[in-house]
């Protein structure tokens, strides 16, 4: 299972390495609103809101929470 | 091939690299600008749900200290304030009821025809996040963390770590995380013995003291730089929680198994009702993908999150962003946000009269089965002195169903699943000094 598992690491990271840029090319990436996460905040209260209305939480991060939340 | 510009640029940044090894004059005087220090972002929101139910004003803040060599020290507040009142699980009556209080000290009465709603909702969250994050090596990177937060009945301590590591000129990102926490629940009133019945004021045999829960989170993913304008992610996520599950303001009616009717009170209630029992482990997996997309300035957005459970709840969340620039430093950003969810196995609207008690029963909404929808509309500017502002108007909606097997009789007639609605409106200031 490991060796499977390194493998499967392996092929990902060598299929990944034709894709990318160059470092000068990171101009648009570099910007705020390219980042995954370009607003904090926003993405806290998010989480939290739909951790408290729904059955579902996480998947971007931890599962949040840390509430009774009724 | 470079483009003309690029080829300028270079052209400018050998000038001036030649000039500084020469010792020459540089062509004009350059002034270092200091970079900042300190990042706070700052929010207000206002979430408000129709028909008298949950309103939340919150305040929040998150301040970042960065220190040299990307060393940064985050630092999160949250404020929340919260009123109004939540659906109990009992089910409408053609006739009034009446409940005791989780504090079984007095009682309050539901007038006919409509839901029951424990209006006793009123507290007040404080919490606090801290965390520390610094580079690991060339290409990797740490952070451990702490999350605490308090309620009047809710004690939640935590701690939470993460690495990550480059590969392929930064362009690919492998990354794991681990968080572990302890809540304490302390009910008002004590928590209710599973599936005991509510009893009148003053009676408090059913009641014990509190409880509590463990739960850990833990995450892995990756992240890929596809082209200059393309960034993708993927994370898997598995939960756990073990302990006190359930919800010790959440009650079920019991009711007769051909009318549907909830059987009428000897002592105490109105109606005979019954406190839900939980399971006490649940087990979560969530698969996590996100793009984002420049396209001339445009960056689009875009993630699925599939969510399934130990619960026998699966549920699938899209979501899409769009920010739009326009103007000098404006921009407004629609927001789509679809989610769908099937009930858990032990979802049950009532308990029949007479029958066994299944092991598990919960009338919690948020176990049923629904669909959600989420729209809105955010503008963002920045102000004379650089800083970013932000409203965000947003309209969330939650239908959901009563699986057809478990509707009795006059139940039919009732509406059982009422549709949520609520308004969410989020003022952001954001500076950096």
């Amino acid at each position: 299972m490991k060796i499977l598992l390194t493998a499967a690491l392996f092929v990902f990271c060598s299929g990944c390495s034709s894709l990318g840029v160059e470092p000068w090319e990171r101009d648009v990436l570099a910007r705020e609103d390219m980042q995954l996460t370009s607003d904090a905040a926003e993405a806290a209260t998010d989480d939290h809101i739909y951790f408290s209305k729904e059955a579902s939480s996480g998947g971007r991060g931890f599962g949040g929470g840390g509430c009774g939340c009724n | 091939m470079l483009t003309g510009s690029r080829q300028t640029s270079i052209s400018t940044a050998l000038a001036t690299a030649t000039c500084t090894l020469l010792g020459s004059a540089a062509p004009s005087v350059v002034i270092a600008e200091e970079e900042p220090k300190w990042d706070f972002n700052t929010s207000l929101l206002y979430y408000g749900e129709d028909k008298s139910r949950v309103r939340d004003l919150s305040l929040k803040a998150i301040v970042r200290r960065l220190f040299t060599d990307d060393r940064v020290f985050s630092f999160g507040l949250t404020l929340d304030s919260l009123t109004g009142a939540t659906p109990s699980g009992a089910i409408r009556q053609d006739v009034a009821q009446t409940f005791t209080r989780p504090s079984g000290n007095a009682e309050y009465t539901v007038p006919a025809g409509s839901l029951p709603l424990d209006d006793t909702f009123l507290d007040t969250r404080l919490a606090i996040t801290a965390a520390w994050q610094q580079p690991y090596g060339e290409s990797s990177q740490f952070s451990v963390g702490f999350s605490g937060s308090k309620e009047y009945d809710y004690l939640h301590l935590g701690l939470n770590g993460s690495f990550a590591k480059d590969f392929n000129k930064r362009n690919t990102t492998l990354s794991t995380g681990i968080s572990i926490a302890r809540d304490e629940f302390d009910p008002v009133g004590g928590a209710p013995l599973p599936f005991t019945a509510m009893l009148a004021v003053g009676d408090t045999s059913n009641r014990g003291g509190s409880d509590d829960k463990d739960v850990l989170d833990i995450v892995a993913g990756v992240s890929q730089v596809i082209s200059r304008n393309l960034v993708v992610q993927a994370n898997y996520s598995y939960s756990s929680e073990k302990g006190y599950l359930n919800n010790p303001y959440k009650f079920l009616s019991v009711v007769d198994g051909i009318s549907g009717d909830t059987i009428i009170g000897t002592a105490g209630t109105s109606h005979v009702l019954r406190f839900e029992n939980r399971p006490d482990e649940r087990t979560k997996h969530s698969l996590y993908t996100q793009a984002k997309y420049n396209r001339g300035g445009k960056v689009l957005d875009v993630s699925y999150r599939y969510m399934s459970d130990d619960w026998d709840i699966d549920s699938h969340t899209v979501e899409l962003r769009y920010r739009v620039p326009f103007g000098q430093d404006k921009y407004y950003e629609p927001h789509l946000r679809w989610y769908t969810q099937n009930e858990a196995e032990f979802y049950s609207l009532s308990l029949l009269e007479g029958a066994a008690l299944p092991l598990y029963a919960s009338n919690d909404y948020r176990l049923g089965d629904f669909d959600a929808l989420t729209a809105g509309l955010k503008f963002g500017w920045t102000t004379r002195n650089n800083s970013a502002m932000s409203i965000r108007v947003e309209w969330y909606r939650q239908v959901g169903s009563i699986p057809g097997e478990q509707i009795i009789g006059n139940q039919a007639e009732r509406d059982n699943y009422p549709d949520l609605n609520a308004l969410i409106v989020q003022l952001s200031y954001r500076f950096k000094k």
